[in-house]
């Protein structure tokens, strides 16, 4: 499964970059996100339970956050199972200045398997789309919170 | 005058239980002590298995033990592969119960749960943490065989299970001097059977006496008992199998399953009974799968429709494992057919199986039969395309003129007795084809477009006798018995080696016997599905319950008659050669009056208070019935479609089924098994299809995914028959469990290829989803 989004946010990289990387940020924007906890070199062992379809899970992994280039781009690299199968992605986010604030560019592309590759494949692009515009609304709203 | 039974649509007396919900299925079960199994399946379709930890799901609430294939490896043989069909380099992998180093398939077993209830057994699953490193994998037969493909056994070459080549006449002369040549590649698809009921099993097990009962859903209780003597090393006296209710099989509750086996093995550790119930999803990926070919065909033909020869390659997907039946199926059950009702007079086949990443293949309703049908009766219509001939004309140009004592085939088959001509004619008449064609025309004038598909067949069923078993390669006999007993009042018991599961012979047994003995159906009861009762047998398939089992029950039947003939004749003080049978009485010959009734017979022959000098007490026969031949029913179908050019939707807008199965013992009965079979031929043909994605994940793993067929999408099938009996079968009979998925899927397939015809579409991967159909209208009409 593919996928490629951009989200666009007001306020420049060097201040998008710091919530991208936090974990407590990321931990309280990821749709069903449990614990997110550090393991070292940029790991976090992460507890996720996310529903696509007839399929509801929790999901065990680790979550890294590969070749930083600070403001501009991670590689972030999930793999997870659980009841409902596994989840081995990789996707590229990439960081543009843009008229004073950002467009984030993200590339990726994830293989699941078991139940919920069984029952929810066909689903599992659209709700990958809107775990993924729910995470970065999530983050939006933390840039404009005032700090 | 004794009214006849057989030939009467009487009611199903299985019907009262199925409909009321009152039938005991193995899920119904529940013994004293009894403890839930679950297995745990591997969700990578390639994959090495690492370390397996097992400690949290030992310690969850309620879980008894946990078994890895470490654990079973000394307990359960691997799995047997019980058609080894000969000369075909065979490679039988070995498929042990639970994989051990490596998972080969979605749903490959690596753990089991014994739990005190399903539930726990189920959570703890959970707990067990499997280390997976994934390996490439390989869905698609033709890819599998290629150069560079994933090896699913590190020992099988090219992923080549076997191949298996037939050949009759004189093949490279036919397409030397063909005048028309025709080439078409078809996909088979995998389809997936279905069973209302998924697999299921209880064992329980006497630690003292090493006593063994399974209750299994299975087709054939006594195969079973066999392999698992193999698997479990429980012995044949030892091991007690019974079939319940068996909510439909469709072949794929032919073959042993690891499911089966593990639960005996755990039975047999904890010393309590163990209940494996597998849910819809496991089914899905677990139990056998049906069809998977991809076929290359070629047909060789004079531009009068002359069809002169056929040439073809198939890749036969076997999935990760042979299993037991499997390789029979795209070979002996498809190859041998492929003269089909035309008597082809050249014809080879290479038939490849090929090992893929995916769920194994087994008999799917007609197994092996459906494949050649479709591949005859689509080149025909081809043909017809190509030469500008009606395909009616074509196939009566071709049709092996009547016979009714046997027509021998290229591939080495006899067919027993066929009325071809007749059956189509009597087909194009009823449907009245002319006019059809005609409104077909008219149609097509003001942009509509209808089609008609035709399917002629001839298809072998009743497998049997068991000299060709062996040489086939089949690790079994083919033959059928029976017991008929008569208590002291008239009542009788039938025992039958084969295990009906849905075709209605607790019904139409029942009807042979009345008229065999002189009693009311309802006076027999017929027993099956325990091997403890009932004698050997060798199962329910291949449409061979009637063909075989009936022929094994009416001589059993007609020995009680004798022996009742005699007993009637010492009671009347008659001569034995003066005795009739006649008007369900056993009489003087010109005394009517001077008769006595079964009831009257059965009654002094358990007393034998007065018995005719060397009569055994008693009325009891059995009979060991190995056919001499199998038998050969055929028909010919017609499919009514309309496609609608905009959305690609198909509309099935009439189906006419005639098949001869011989005499019909039960015409009700025979009109179900034809609906039932040509519904699932038109499910493959118009909605189903295993898909797998290209990491070997099985997409379409429910009923959200995998469409069936659903009433409201049919039209009433027209169901008609001609009689052409057996010549070799006591009744005459032929079988009918299959006919319907032969001939049912290429007729749909050759309905809307007939509507785009016009449109320029030639050929479309089945199922004919409206987006296929669409597409392909889309390209053939681009730029137009």
């Amino acid at each position: 499964m593919e996928l490629t989004a951009s989200y666009r946010f007001d306020v420049p990289p060097t201040a998008l970059w710091p919530l991208l990387v936090d974990p407590a940020v990321v931990a309280s924007c990821l749709p069903g996100c449990e614990a997110l906890e550090p393991v070292g070199d940029d790991s976090y062992r992460a507890v996720l339970t996310v529903g696509i379809a007839a399929v509801t899970g929790r999901y065990e992994g680790t979550v890294t956050l590969a070749d930083q280039r600070p403001p501009h781009a991670y590689r972030l690299v999930v793999t997870g199972k659980g009841r409902a199968g596994f989840v081995n992605g990789e996707a590229t986010l990439e960081l543009h200045e843009d008229g004073g604030g950002t467009r984030l560019d993200v590339a990726g592309r994830a293989e699941v398997g078991g139940t919920i590759a069984r029952v929810g494949q066909r689903l599992l692009s659209s709700a990958s789309k809107m775990m993924m515009d729910r995470f970065f609304d999530c983050l939006r709203k933390q840039t404009a919170a005032p700090s | 005058m004794a009214t006849r039974l057989f030939g009467s649509g009487i009611r199903r007396r299985e019907d009262p239980r199925l409909i009321t919900g009152s039938a005991t299925y193995t899920d119904d079960l529940t013994l004293p002590g009894m403890v839930h199994a679950a297995m745990l399946r591997s969700p990578h379709a390639h994959a090495t298995v690492g370390t397996i930890d097992i400690s949290r799901a030992q310690a969850s609430p309620g879980v008894l033990a946990v078994y890895t294939g470490k654990d079973t490896s000394d307990g359960l043989q691997p799995m047997p592969c019980a058609w080894l069909v000969p000369d075909a380099d065979l490679k039988v992998a070995t498929y042990p119960c639970i994989a051990t180093d490596t998972v080969r398939y979605v749903g490959d077993i690596v753990a089991v749960v014994v739990a005190e209830d399903p539930y726990q057994a189920y959570d703890a699953l959970d707990l067990i943490d499997v280390e997976y490193t994934a390996l490439p994998a390989v869905t698609n037969p033709a890819e599998a065989a290629g150069d560079g493909a994933p090896q699913v056994h590190a020992d099988v070459d090219k992923n080549q299970a076997f191949h298996w080549a037939v050949s009759g006449g004189d093949v490279d002369a036919a397409f030397k001097d063909a005048e028309v040549v025709v080439k078409e590649r078809i996909i088979q698809q995998r389809l997936i059977p279905n069973a209302m009921e998924p697999r299921a099993a209880l064992a329980e097990y006497d630690q003292a006496s090493g006593d063994l009962t399974l209750w299994n859903t299975t087709q054939n209780p006594h195969i079973l008992r066999f392999l698992n003597s193999v698997v479990t090393g429980v012995p044949e006296d030892r091991a007690r199998i019974i079939a319940p209710e068996v909510g439909g099989g469709f072949g794929s509750k032919i073959p042993a399953y690891p499911g089966e086996f593990i639960t005996v093995f755990c039975a047999k550790q904890l010393g309590r009974p163990v209940k494996w119930n597998e849910t819809r999803s496991e089914n899905y990926q677990a139990t056998t799968h049906g069809r998977d070919h991809v076929q290359e065909i070629e047909l060789a033909a004079k531009k009068d429709g002359t069809i002169t020869g056929l040439r073809c390659t198939v890749w036969a997907g076997m999935g990760a494992y042979l299993s037991t039946a499997a390789p029979g199926i795209p070979t002996i059950l498809h190859g041998l057919m492929l003269p089909a009702c035309y008597g082809i007079p050249a014809i080879k086949e290479d038939v490849y199986g090929v090992y893929t990443n995916t769920t194994p293949v087994e008999a799917y309703r007609g197994a092996g039969r459906p494949e050649a049908t479709f591949m005859v009766e689509r080149m025909v219509d081809r043909l017809a395309g190509e030469i500008g001939m009606d395909p009616a004309d074509v196939r009566k140009k071709n049709l092996i003129p009547a016979f009714d004592d046997g027509h021998d085939t290229v591939t080495g088959l006899t067919y027993d007795s066929g009325d071809y001509p007749t059956a189509l004619d009597k087909l194009l008449s009823h449907a009245d084809y002319a006019r059809l064609r005609a409104e077909q025309a008219t149609a097509r004038k003001s942009g509509r477009y209808i089609g008609l598909g035709l399917s002629t067949y001839v298809e072998m069923c009743g497998l049997g006798p068991s000299q060709v078993a062996g040489a086939i390669g089949f690790q079994g006999g083919l033959w059928e018995s029976a017991i008929v007993r008569v208590h002291p009042t008239g009542k009788v018991h039938v025992f039958i080696g084969t295990s009906p599961h849905g075709q209605g012979e607790e019904t139409t047994f029942a009807q042979i016997v009345a008229d065999e003995i002189g009693v009311g159906a309802d006076d027999v009861k017929v027993i099956h599905g325990d091997t403890d009762t009932t004698p050997m047998g060798w199962g329910t398939y291949g449409s061979r319950t009637t063909a075989v089992g009936g022929a094994a029950l009416a001589k059993a039947a007609r020995k009680v008659r004798d022996k009742a003939k005699v007993i009637a004749a010492h009671l009347l003080e008659a001569a034995v050669e003066d005795m009739e049978f006649a008007d369900g009485k056993y009489s003087v010959k010109g005394s009517p009056d001077k008769a006595k009734s079964l009831a009257e017979v059965a009654l002094m022959a358990n007393v034998a208070w007065n018995m005719p000098a060397n009569v055994e007490a008693g009325l009891e026969a059995s009979t060991f019935y190995d056919p001499p031949n199998f038998t050969f029913p055929f028909g010919a179908h017609l499919a009514v479609v309309e496609v609608d050019k905009a959305t690609g939707q198909v509309d099935l807008k009439r189906y006419v089924a005639i098949d001869d199965c011989g005499p019909q013992i039960n015409p009700v009965i025979v009109e179900g098994q034809v609906h039932g079979g040509v519904v699932q031929g038109i499910g493959q043909a118009l909605w189903e299809q295993a898909v797998y994605d290209d990491s070997g994940q099985l997409v379409t793993g429910s009923m959200l995914d995998y469409a069936l067929p659903r009433a409201g999408r049919l039209p009433e099938i027209e169901v008609l028959s001609t009689v052409t009996p057996s010549p070799h079968h006591p009744l005459g009979v032929k079988g009918i469990g299959e006919a319907g998925t032969i001939a049912s899927t290429v007729a749909v397939y050759n309905a809307v290829m007939d509507a785009l015809g016009p449109l320029g579409v030639e050929t479309i991967d089945m199922p004919f989803t409206p987006e296929r159909v669409w597409r392909a209208i889309q390209q053939a009409t681009k730029g137009h």
